[in-house]
């Protein structure tokens, strides 16, 4: 999938009085920069089906995490109702997000809003 | 139910019982999997090659568990995101029934697993107590019940067996 914020391009224009080119790149440098600022997330929800050592193996298996902290996600998880998982661009995201629904955990993505 | 060895391979010993009822529930499972939701209107070439998948929800609330929604806050990219991975995702679980009900068709009581065969159980057990689950409506407070209902009996049947999955991985 394609983000189309990010990759949207900015037509390049010209008044018509202006006789040497202005670009307005660095306008759309300058989106980018606000927009990597804030990275988007995947988000795990709580749900009373999966099993608190099924979740915690799924953070250790795909994540890689070790032990004590795919274990504590799982807690946030249960005891919070959600837990950020990881963050990165939005494609990475959809991936993960992809994976754990393979998994069937509920994920989402979204900006981070911390 | 499911072990490690001290090689480290994981085995499966199930009665004849078991794999009777297994075999019931993972067809069950590929019937409800097999009838996929693709809006009359789309593209039928699309259709016909997996390009396009659904823009909804599946209507079955326990289908519906097997597919997420992606995206809370933006119903435009939960629809594309939909429509892209769905399909992919429906097939995946389409193998993953497929490789264990092959399993389930051996006469051995005793199977040694590979790490695919055991992960498409791991996955596919998860998938039928999602199913399950949502349809007799297993809630926070689920412990705390005593029901003789015998969905719930091989609610716990299918929590135990992928537990000693978990444990045995």
């Amino acid at each position: 999938m394609t983000t189309r914020v990010l990759t949207r391009s900015v037509p390049s224009f010209r008044f018509a009085w202006q006789t040497t080119s202005v670009s307005i790149a660095p306008l759309e440098v300058a989106q980018l920069d606000l927009a990597t600022a804030r990275p988007w997330v995947t988000i795990v929800w709580n749900d009373p089906i999966n099993l608190m050592t099924y979740v915690t193996f799924v953070f250790q298996d795909y994540f890689g995490y070790d032990k004590a902290k795919a274990e504590k996600l799982m807690l946030d998880v249960h005891d919070k109702g959600r837990a950020v998982v990881s963050s990165g661009s939005r494609e990475e995201m959809e991936r993960d997000v992809a994976a754990m629904h393979s998994y069937g955990l509920w994920a989402t993505t979204q900006r981070d809003d911390a | 139910m499911f072990k490690r060895t001290l090689r480290g391979k994981v085995i499966l010993n199930l009665t004849q019982d078991e794999r009777n009822l297994l075999v019931d529930l993972y067809r069950q499972m590929q019937d409800l999997l097999e009838s996929p939701q693709v809006p009359e209107n789309s593209d039928p070439l699309a259709r016909l090659v997996g390009l396009e998948g659904p823009t909804e929800s599946p209507s079955d609330p326990a289908v519906a568990r097997l597919f997420p929604v992606a995206y809370l806050d933006d119903e435009i990219a939960a629809a594309d995101f939909r429509r892209y991975t769905e399909p992919d995702l429906r097939s995946e679980k389409l193998s993953n029934l497929g490789l264990v009900a092959q399993l389930l068709q051996s006469d051995t009581e005793k199977l040694e697993l590979s790490e695919q065969q055991s992960n498409a159980w791991l996955r596919s057990l998860n998938d039928l107590r999602l199913v399950l689950g949502t349809r007799i409506g297993v809630g926070e407070d689920y412990r705390e019940e005593e029901n003789d209902d015998p969905g719930f009996h091989l609610y716990d049947y299918l929590t135990y067996l992928q537990g000693s999955l978990i444990d045995a991985l």
